[in-house]
């Protein structure tokens, strides 16, 4: 049994569109995700890619249970995103991270690291901290312990961000285009992080576009089209048969600079 | 006669100043209770109008429209001289507590609802991404952070309520309006008179202002 299990999932949200024939707003369905299936091993970094609005992120929150699924079903670990009791063991299982940080701009940074193991997890005051201090050298940040969220760096809050998650002790890292609001340099830094994360086997299932991040660290690639899995395959076949001979893979890569 | 009419301060006794200062007392002990029953109502209604059940978070517009959307002499004088006709009496310190403490809420229950919507909503998903249910969210993240907001508003709110007070003297409650004119009529020094009526007022809510002052500069940051 693979950790996730995505089964013919379907997703759509209601939105407002304007009917020209009538003048008038009406709601309609927009079907991000189509009796979608795909799975996920605990193993390595997988890195999903596609096409603006074609349900990256989309996919990532059904996962996660931040977004209700219409049909179909999503297990983690054996557990149903369906069932409302079985969130929270979900969520501690994938940990998450999203594009614009959002530390807890009432906490300092370590409060933001211990918040969750004290509440959730039952530690101490003083294991938290402690976890929190190897994790906050893992990324680097071990001097910004009492820094407040405003004098932290982009880059800096992302690489929190991801300690905040791994305080947690998750299967699996969903990072939603963690590096897209950053600067290159910054980028490289929270990059860096993933890389070493990466060898000490920590499961990531990343959107990103960054490729020269994809091609050193993946395993595995997902091109995403339209709300489906146009191309699933290992990183090296990805840049090298696909490339070749997908049309859409080949456009898309051209599209983003590769 | 004018202000600088000395010899008559001579009608203005020493007992009419404790007229004054108990009056005040009566104002600070009905601002103090409405402030407190309005804040808990408030805090009620602010957080159902937050709630995502479309036809729950109505509900409380039914008693908050009306009561923001009309003079609060107007409430008053609905509940004390109104009521009676409906059968229902009630003493004059009653219809005001009950008057002013429910017109509270209604101004604070909109400043607890645009406190906890102003939270961006990342918050809210950060807080579930890690584990939290919607309550330990509420209380960990949101709360925290809507308090913030919320707190230099409810101040101000505090300090406009206690002069509205003031409309209670219209129901034959001697608070420190109410004594200011009777004082003021009796001495025939109304400038003096509303001057320390003033100055009390003044004395009451200034450390309030202050307060609400240093607490935005301290607590205000940007999310
Ligand atoms: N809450 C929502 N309400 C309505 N429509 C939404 C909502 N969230 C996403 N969508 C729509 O669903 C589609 C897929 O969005 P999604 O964010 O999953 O795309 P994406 O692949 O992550 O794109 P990007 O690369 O731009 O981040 C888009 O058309 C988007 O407008
Ligand atoms: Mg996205």
């Amino acid at each position: 049994m693979a950790m996730i299990e995505v089964k013919n999932v379907t997703k759509s949200f209601q939105i407002q569109s304007f009917d020209e024939s009538t003048k008038k707003y009406i709601k309609t369905k927009l079907t991000v995700l189509q009796d979608f299936s795909v799975d996920f091993d605990q193993q390595g970094v997988t890195v999903l890619i596609g096409p603006s609005g074609t349900g990256k992120s989309t996919l990532l929150r059904c996962i996660n249970g931040l977004e209700t699924i219409d049909e179909g079903d999503i297990l983690v670990d054996g557990m149903s995103v369906r069932d409302k009791h079985k969130l929270k063991n979900i969520r501690l299982t994938c940990g998450m991270v999203f594009q614009q940080t959002v530390l807890f701009p009432h906490l300092n940074v370590m409060q933001n690291l211990t918040l969750g193991p004290r509440k959730l997890l039952g530690m101490s005051m003083a294991q938290a901290t402690d976890k929190a201090k190897h994790l906050l050298n893992k990324v680097g940040l071990i001097s910004k312990e009492k820094a407040r969220h405003f004098e932290l760096s982009g880059g800096e809050q992302q690489r929190i961000a991801i300690a905040r998650a791994l305080m947690m002790d998750p299967k699996a890292l969903l990072l939603d285009e963690i590096t897209s609001a950053l600067d290159p340099e910054m980028t490289s830094e929270v990059l860096h992080i993933l890389e070493d994360l990466a060898a000490d086997g920590v499961c990531m299932i990343a959107v990103t576009h960054e490729m020269v991040f994809a091609r050193h660290v993946a395993r595995r690639i997902i091109f995403m089209d339209k709300g489906a899995v146009a191309v699933d395959a290992d990183k090296d076949e990805f840049f090298t048969v696909h490339r070749k001979e997908n049309e859409r893979v080949a456009s898309f890569l051209k599209f983003i600079g590769e | 006669m004018s202000v600088f009419d000395f010899a008559s301060y001579a009608k203005f006794r020493w007992s009419d100043m404790v007229l004054i200062f108990r009056a005040a007392g009566l104002t600070l002990q009905i601002t103090l209770i409405s402030l407190a029953f309005g804040t808990l109502i408030g805090l009620l209604l602010g957080i159902v109008r937050c709630s995502k059940n479309q036809v729950l978070n109505k509900l409380p517009l039914l008693i908050m429209e009306p009561l923001r959307n009309s003079p609060l002499i107007v409430q008053l004088f609905l509940v004390y001289y109104g009521l009676p006709s409906l059968g229902i009496r009630m003493p004059a310190m009653t219809a005001a507590l009950l008057t002013l403490s429910l017109n509270t809420s209604a101004f604070f229950a909109v400043l607890v609802h645009s406190s906890i919507i102003a939270v961006p909503r990342g918050q809210w998903e950060s807080g579930y991404a890690i584990g939290f249910n919607k309550l330990q969210v509420y209380v960990y993240v949101i709360a925290r952070q809507a308090i913030r907001l919320l707190i230099p508003q409810a101040i101000t709110l505090y300090i406009s309520q206690l002069q509205t007070s003031s409309l209670v003297s219209f129901v034959s409650l001697q608070d420190l309006t109410k004594a200011g004119q009777i004082v003021a009529q009796k001495t025939l020094l109304p400038f003096l008179i509303y001057a320390i009526v003033a100055a009390v007022y003044f004395a009451l809510t200034y450390p309030l202002a202050r307060v609400a002052r240093y607490l935005e500069k301290r607590m205000g940051f940007t999310i």
